[in-house]
């Protein structure tokens, strides 16, 4: 059951059409099956590709024969290792030594590091035959011991993953703001917590990663049709390991069936489909299976918290902690260790304390490689700090509502700039929460709790809270490795007036379900006055024809910003010269005087000198001779939004690392079956600030989508691991995903607070999910009044928890 | 995974070992074996297809003898190799003399699956296991019987 409960917003909507529950564009063909996603595309003679993978977790490669596989009519040839590390060079590494040493193919060379990972690639005239003749190629391996706990990888015991890098840590660094000796001194308190777990898990888009690759010799490039949703990223790291120019990558894709950030490290798949289509001379399908995604497909990263200290007043004033962050990166740095510093953009949370510490340490272990996931690693540490704020609320005595709003970052401290440098644009904690509270019947719980006693069951309340920080700032990379040369962001939109006054839009970016064809279009629809019905935009994204920029794509929630400003800058362009072009065939009419109105262009006080869309077009485009000579229109306008950021000070480690920060409070209520340990979520609300929403409706499906998310990995999604390195949870037998029974009753409102630093007011948003994990952490230690130390709690944690 | 049992055999303990340390007989024990050689006295290899789901999984599996002591004791080392998985084992049976000249034979396997399959199967293993187990037991018993015959 769902139930929707807007509050009204406390500024005053634009009226137009951004601000409205416009119907979705896509919806249409989506609706009637005529969606284009990566496994629709074919091409005549195609090869379908499978992988042979690791059976183990780490071994030493001994010998790999593909002679019987080749054997069989229908298969159209292999790829190995040897042949990988022949014709590509080691992918690029982002981190510094000791983790820059490693060296990471497409293919395993030499050894494995995880089971599931790609050691031979088969390609025939159907999948069926793929997959079988995969099963006829020999690999002998020798066994090594595999190393599962990230705590013991630093032992001197402990089996090493990559003897390029001398060991398992892959990058370390130390991060101190503020003066935290000072705030234990000042402190009347020091809450000490020994150790938190954030467990690994991974969201799970409904079409798994695929590519169709096809080979053109004579131009030495490749197309790839696939469902990667970072395509800058991909052929930044595919260019140089395949020894080719950027411009040979020609990167293609329609609908993608969702994305979450871990369709961004496909590259190392579609460097294999793209020598085998070279190889084979012709093109070349791969679609992933579900138990393939599972098994070694960026998992999220999961993070220890150890030696945790926290200053605190007796009135529960928080001065700062300290504490020190261990990550599982897994087998190898597809993304990593961008981690070790994407958490820094939300540093203090949403909390005033203003002396921090933390010491960062990432290593690789036999397990899947991990990367971004909704909420990278922003989840594991806002995570963290709320857990801080329910265990200081418990070990002082003190309510966590009241805890809360006495430390939040108050509306009127906005914009605020925290210890390391980031400034939180604008937002009001306070009343987020209370409009979250609110929804929940906060006043009524008492006699709820009295209720739930009665009927044997436990009653527990909790708050989760998340920054979902967008806009990256790439500069932050170099406080990883100050090497790197990528800083700021960037996105692209074209839109131009055609022949027949057709408004086409392409966008740069590679939306995944975010409905970004119906958010320009209200966009555009606004500056030109016209209806999004009459604005085309361009389903997917086309590298080749397309609009393109380095950091083009659709991650790290910032569409709302990049994509739609570069939207309205384009519009911006087009409408000046639509008035430059009337102005003209008007006979020197100036911009001031003309007005855009009902599918055109007219003059303000004489509305019948009115010049539609059409005959601007037909003009620029088909009828043009007699136009002045210096007459600078095209009617075809790109524009590039860049945020304002500068380069972070390495040393310090200090700067703006985001443009905006959406807020999400969410708050559960569960009842705990004490006997066995079974909980229901009897009530939840989830409340939103994400700026000016230029589509409620979205942006509402947007949060549910993060709630679900939160609510499976809270309770139900883990990937666990035995000694050996094996997944325990491959498929959705073991891994269980919530499904719309499993919801429950769910009441949403929305607070706009809108950016200032944005040209529309908007924020980029969808990553909140961190906020319900950790909503039903707390409310299942307000239930058991036991500390929680795990983000991932099934029923028999909490029955253990009971034990206690 | 550990599995262990007790089954009794209508036959004296000799039989029974000389049974049970017969390559070719055990080979007919097995579920599933496509093909048998013999490299010597203590060591064997195995093609077999076993029943797994609705498919079967092939794998080569090389067998060796690593500890005896005639007539009552055995252990040896399996292991398997195939598509998407590794089977580790390490099984041993103890014989002794039951009541009416029969022999007992207490058995354990310590069974380990690595990879994809291992992952995947977690949950259907030990009711396969328990399975193939009993064919066995009851292949086992139907070449002892042949072997009392002889």
């Amino acid at each position: 059951m769902s139930e929707t409960t807007l509050a009204p917003a406390p500024v005053e909507v634009q009226k137009g059409w951004g601000g409205q529950s416009v119907k979705r564009k896509e919806d249409k063909r989506l609706l009637q099956g005529e969606g284009v996603f990566v496994d629709d595309v074919k091409r005549h003679g195609m090869g379908y590709l499978h992988f042979v993978r690791s059976p183990y977790a780490h071994a030493h490669i001994t010998r790999i024969d593909v002679s019987a596989a080749e054997a069989i009519d229908g298969v159209y040839g292999t790829l190995t290792g040897e042949e990988v590390a022949a014709l590509t060079d080691p992918f690029f590494q982002i981190s510094s030594a000791p983790g820059a040493n490693i060296k990471d193919y497409a293919l395993a060379v030499g050894k494995v590091r995880y089971v599931g990972e790609p050691v031979v690639a088969v390609v025939a005239e159907t999948r069926e035959l793929a997959r079988d003749a995969s099963e006829l190629v020999e690999v002998d391996y020798e066994a090594l011991p595999a190393l599962v706990d990230a705590r013991r990888a630093q032992d001197s015991d402990a089996p090493v993953l990559h003897e390029d890098a001398g060991g398992n840590l892959m990058w370390t660094g130390l991060y101190s703001w503020g003066d935290f000796d000072a705030a234990l001194a000042e402190a009347d308190r020091v809450v000490k917590i020994p150790e938190l777990h954030f467990h690994r898990f991974n969201s799970t888009p409904l079409e798994c990663d695929g590519a169709l690759v096809e080979y053109n010799r004579g131009v030495g490039q490749w197309t790839i049709h696939t469902n990667n949703q970072f395509p800058g990223f991909a052929a930044i790291m595919m260019g140089p390991a395949m020894r080719t120019g950027l411009d040979k990558l020609r990167f293609v894709t329609q609908d993608i069936g969702g994305g979450f950030g871990n369709k961004i490290t496909s590259h190392p798949q579609l460097v294999v489909c793209c020598l085998l289509a070279r190889k084979l001379n012709r093109p070349v399908q791969w679609t992933e299976w579900r138990t393939d995604f599972h098994l070694s497909m960026s998992h999220g990263n999961e993070r220890w918290f150890h030696d945790t200290e926290v200053a605190v007043k007796d009135d529960g004033t928080l001065l700062g902690f300290r504490t020190k962050a261990l990550d599982d990166a897994g087998a190898w740095l597809r993304y990593e260790p961008l981690g070790g510093v994407i958490w820094a953009q939300v540093t203090p949370g949403m909390y005033r304390w203003r002396h921090i510490e933390l010491d960062f340490t990432q290593v690789a272990t036999n397990k899947a490689p991990v990367s971004p996931n909704r909420g990278y690693s922003r989840m594991q540490h806002l995570w963290f700090t709320e857990r801080v704020i329910d265990i200081v609320a418990r070990e002082l005595d003190l309510d966590p509502v009241d805890v809360r709003k006495r430390n939040y970052i108050r509306a009127e401290d906005m914009p605020y700039e925290t210890p390391n440098g980031c400034v939180y644009d604008s937002g009001d904690y306070a009343a987020t929460l209370d409009l979250a509270l609110q929804l929940i019947g906060y006043d009524s719980l008492a006699g709820r709790r009295a209720d739930a006693e009665a009927r044997g069951k436990r009653l527990g309340v909790g708050i989760g809270s998340t920054l979902d920080s967008g806009t990256n700032n790439f500069g932050q990379s170099q406080l990883i490795n100050p090497e790197l040369q990528f800083s700021g962001n960037n996105e692209v939109a074209t839109v131009k007036l055609d022949i027949f006054g057709e408004i086409v839009v392409t966008l740069g970016t590679t939306p995944q379900g975010q409905g970004h064809e119906t958010t320009a279009a209200q966009v555009v629809a606004d500056i030109l006055s016209c209806s999004p019905d009459d604005v085309h935009v361009r389903a997917g994204h086309d590298s080749y024809w397309n609009s393109h920029a380095g950091f083009s794509g659709t991650y790290a929630s910032q569409f709302a910003v990049t994509g739609l400003s570069a939207v309205k800058g384009a519009t911006e362009m087009l409408a000046a010269e639509i008035k430059k072009l009337a102005g003209a065939v008007f006979g020197g009419v100036p911009a001031e005087a003309l007005e855009l109105a009902d599918g055109g262009v007219r003059i303000k006080d004489n509305p019948d000198a009115f010049l539609p869309f059409m005959a601007c077009g037909a003009i620029i485009n088909a009828n043009n001779a007699g136009l002045p000579e210096d007459l600078d229109v095209t009617l075809n306008c790109r524009y590039v939004y860049r945020p304002p950021f500068e380069v972070p000070d390495v040393e310090r480690k200090f700067g703006n690392l985001t443009l905006t920060y959406a807020v999400q409070i969410h708050v559960a209520v569960v009842e705990v079956d004490p006997e066995t340990g079974s909980y229901e979520i009897v009530d939840y609300a989830a409340v939103d600030d994400c700026g000016k929403r230029i589509n409620p409706q979205i942006v509402e499906g947007q949060v549910m989508g993060a709630t679900a998310q939160a609510l499976g990995a809270a309770v139900h999604e883990t990937y666990e691991y035995d000694e050996d390195g094996n997944l325990l949870t491959p498929n959705f037998y073991d891994y269980h995903v919530p499904h719309a029974l499993d919801m429950p009753p769910l009441a949403t409102g929305a607070i706009e607070s809108p950016s200032p630093f944005t040209p529309l007011g908007t924020k980029g948003m969808g990553e909140g999910g961190g906020a319900g994990i950790h909503a039903i952490c707390a409310a299942i230690q307000d239930a058991t009044g036991q500390i929680v130390t795990d983000s991932h709690n099934p029923y028999q944690r909490v029955w253990e928890l009971m034990q206690q | 995974m550990n599995v262990s049992g007790e089954r009794t055999f209508a036959a004296p303990r000799n039989t029974v070992w000389h049974v049970l340390n017969d390559p070719a007989s055990m080979a007919k024990t097995m579920p599933g074996v496509e093909s048998f050689d013999i490299h010597d006295d203590r060591r064997w290899t195995a093609n077999v297809k076993i029943p797994l789901g609705l498919g079967g999984l092939k794998m080569k599996v090389d067998m060796e003898k690593i500890e005896e002591r005639e007539p009552e004791f055995a252990k040896l080392a399996v292991k398997g190799n195939g598509v998407g998985a590794i089977m580790n084992m390490e099984t041993s049976f103890e014989l002794s003399d039951a009541a009416d000249g029969a022999t007992s034979m207490a058995w354990a396997a310590e069974v380990k699956i690595l990879g994809p399959v291992g992952s995947m199967g977690q949950r259907v293993l030990q009711p396969i296991v328990n399975q193939q187990v009993q064919h066995v037991l009851t292949a086992l018993d139907a070449q002892v019987q042949e072997a009392v015959k002889q």
